[in-house]
């Protein structure tokens, strides 16, 4: 409690006037500097780096051999061939197991195969930048990513229909992946493959979804 | 002694300042709700500290130190869902605290500034609950928190960097837990106390503000004991009420989160039903402003939710009637009242939006612990059971979720305009040898229960044994609220 009859007097001089004034003023510059000085690190600190925003760069990974040969030799219907991926999470490093489907066709089933799906055989144009391009001229197999185009469910076989199906919003598509019904804006989504050495890998690449283009969001 | 400290700090004198405070026309229980929102806020942060002594951001480690809690850790499963529902009844109380400020009228001059510090302290325990929801990393934290992470994306100019901001990086992952950690146990905490703070000083610097009447009460009550005995009351059946709510509905922890099960249906918490239901009850797209669409969702999650708030915030300027009595105000309330209407309709449209979601989907509903779980140890029971059963239903079900669950959905509750449901469907309980001839030779085009279906079910006699079809049918005649026969082998051998 302030002692009413104790007040500071001070004169009113110009020089009085002129001192406050002075020290004021560095007062609220020294806060300023003080409080910029701790937030404008703080906040840039917080501005996703580069590093995490990096779309990565593509990885080959070895496809499961036993499932593979597997594959080559007798599936007549798509098969899941599993491989393992190792994903850059933050500062985590996570190792999982990941699946893609199989598609083995016959010379016929390759005409049928190019007719259906165009996409998969034209150059990108646009902004679209491949890394890595798909290419499954004459190879007698395709590889799609599980991940349906629509919303990202994943879709499985339908052996009786003899088609794709995304039990989520009910997307189908065809053995080679073309869009038949459902929501979905696009085919199913093509991953590079290739066979070095008798070792046949894969590329895992994210695409937007919804869109009816094929985007490249990140390689992991 | 109580000299002695009057002479050091001055708090005797305080405390019977603050004590003595008048309340104009006496105490009421209407004035109880700020304080019981106090009461569940120091109960939030008591909660909250303890579960930092275990709880680790990481997303290695947020659902496994979540489980821990669960299993080994003495009162975890008690405190933690204290603190689940301590969320639930500070965000009630704050709601019922707004209500009566507003219709008693009480924002108005000289209590403005005050009504928009309350304004933004539950805009920022909103914000705590949003946080808060992902930190168990369980399934519902993972897809609820894509949505919300994906909305304030969506929205205009400042979307992507807002969205950058809470997600640090291309998919959600451990640094989104950490950054969620932050915002939830430092940011906002501290600036929420900081308020409530500056709120009570405010309060007790215009005093307070008595019924809504334009007249000076004559009648005066007295803080201590009269209101402070109210206050009692409401904050120990606030305690009451969380603490009956921890015990009997433990807070639900489903399994980990999976980034690739894109197929779960996430469930936001109840106060965030009335956005949920407004979101599903706009169209896709609505209209265009120049070649910007508009769509229902920008409608929904940005310019509605931001026109609330503005109201909100700007509500002691937009009412400029000095006059607080009722009758003098017939606007106002009617329209307050009619906002409270058709929230709770959208409220509840939200929650049904939401429970047939969840019917429709395929799966992981089920929480591995707090209420709705499987009790201790049938875990283990179900993992030796399934082995060696001879039990046809039980064996039905591994054929049903590798050859039917994908179009029927696990469930049971079909795919909408796909494929029909079986739970609940008098076709799958009635005549078996009619069941029996649908699997066999399949089905298309057929109307079933009034809706018809785009997929076709293909003819699955060849592909699955005939004990397998018997083992399939049985096990959906006799799953979820189903209770037909079983059906044997010999039973579809007979069938053409």
């Amino acid at each position: 409690m302030s002692d009413p009859t104790h007040v500071h007097e001070e004169p009113e001089t110009p020089e009085e006037i002129s001192r406050r004034t002075f020290m004021a003023q560095v007062t609220v510059i020294a806060g300023t500097i003080v409080g910029l000085g701790v937030a404008i690190p703080v906040l840039a600190g917080l501005v996703p780096t580069k590093d995490v925003l990096d779309a990565g760069k593509p990885k080959w990974y070895p496809l499961n051999a036993d499932e593979f040969a597997q594959f080559q030799k007798t599936a007549t219907d798509p098969m899941k061939i599993t491989f393992r991926k190792t994903v850059v999470d933050g500062y985590l490093m996570n190792t999982t197991d990941e699946y893609v489907w199989g598609v083995r066709m016959t010379p016929d089933q390759e005409a049928q195969f190019k007719a259906d799906r165009p996409d998969l055989f034209q150059v990108p144009s646009g902004e679209v930048k491949y890394e890595v391009p798909v290419t499954y001229e004459n190879i007698g197999i395709a590889l799609f990513s599980p991940i349906c185009p629509h919303l990202g469910c994943r879709f499985n076989w339908n052996k009786g229909a003899q088609q794709f199906l995304c039990p989520c919003h009910g997307s189908t598509y065809t053995k080679f992946g073309k869009h038949m019904a459902g929501p979905a804006n696009r085919g199913l989504d093509p991953l590079p493959f290739k066979d070095t050495s008798g070792i046949a890998q894969v590329t895992w690449v994210n695409y937007d979804q919804t869109v009816a283009d094929r985007v490249i969001v990140s390689y992991t | 002694m109580l000299n002695w400290i009057e002479e050091r700090t001055g708090g005797i004198s305080a405390l019977k300042n603050f004590l003595t405070e008048d309340v104009p026309g006496g105490a009421s229980y209407w004035y109880v709700f700020g304080s019981a929102t106090l009461i569940a806020l120091v109960i939030q942060i008591i909660t909250g500290i303890f579960l930092t002594f275990y709880y680790a951001p990481s997303a290695d480690t947020a659902w496994e130190s979540t489980k821990f809690i669960y299993d080994h850790v003495a009162g975890g499963p008690f405190l933690l869902s204290m603190h689940f529902w301590g969320a639930s009844a500070m965000i009630a109380l704050m709601t019922m605290h707004l209500l009566q400020v507003m219709i008693w009228g009480a924002y108005k001059r000289p209590r403005e500034i005050m009504w928009v510090i309350g304004v933004i302290l539950f805009l920022l325990t909103l914000v705590l609950g949003l946080t808060g929801y992902l930190l168990p990393w369980d399934l519902n934290a993972y897809a609820a928190s894509q949505v919300s992470i994906k909305i304030a994306g969506d929205i205009p100019i400042v979307g992507p960097a807002q969205a950058n901001f809470l997600q640090d990086g291309l998919q959600m992952g451990t640094l989104t837990i950490n950054r969620f950690f932050g915002i939830h146990v430092w940011l906002i905490p501290i600036t929420l106390l900081a308020l409530v703070g500056l709120h009570l000083a405010v309060f007790r610097h215009n005093g307070a503000a008595g019924p809504p009447a334009d007249e000076t009460p004559r009648k005066f009550g007295r803080f201590y004991p009269d209101q402070i005995f109210m206050d009692t009351v409401a904050s120990l059946v606030t305690f009451a009420v969380i603490v009956a709510l921890a015990m009997w509905l433990p807070a639900p922890l489903l399994a980990k989160a999976d980034p690739t099960n894109s197929a779960f249906v996430p469930s936001p918490a109840w106060y965030f039903f009335p956005l949920f239901g407004l979101l599903n009850l706009l169209p896709g797209n609505m209209f265009s402003i120049g070649s910007f669409p508009v769509s229902g969702e920008l409608i929904g999650t940005a310019v509605v939710p931001a026109v609330f708030v503005g109201i909100l915030l700007l509500l002691p300027w937009i009412d400029r009637n000095r006059k607080r009595a009722l009758n003098q105000r017939p606007y106002f309330v009617g329209f307050t009242f009619l906002s409270v209407i058709a929230v709770l309709g959208l409220g509840w449209y939200g929650a049904a939006s939401v429970q047939a979601h969840i019917a429709a989907s395929p799966g992981g509903q089920t929480p591995v612990r707090g209420y709705g779980a499987p009790p201790p140890g049938a875990e283990q029971a179900a993992a030796g059971g399934t082995t060696t059963t001879s039990n046809p239903v039980a064996l039905g079900q591994a054929v049903f979720s590798q050859n039917c669950a994908s179009c029927h959905s696990a469930n049971g509750g079909g795919v909408p305009n796909l494929a029909p449901p079986l739970d609940n469907n008098p076709f799958v309980t009635g005549d078996p040898a009619k069941v029996i001839a649908v699997v066999d030779n399949g089905l298309h085009g057929q109307t079933v229960m009034g809706k018809s279906f785009s997929a076709q079910m293909p003819p699955w006699k060849g592909q699955l044994t005939p004990s397998q079809i018997a083992q399939v049918i049985s096990f959906i005649r006799g799953s979820w609220s189903n209770h037909a026969s079983v059906v044997t082998e010999a039973q579809v051998k007979a069938v053409k």
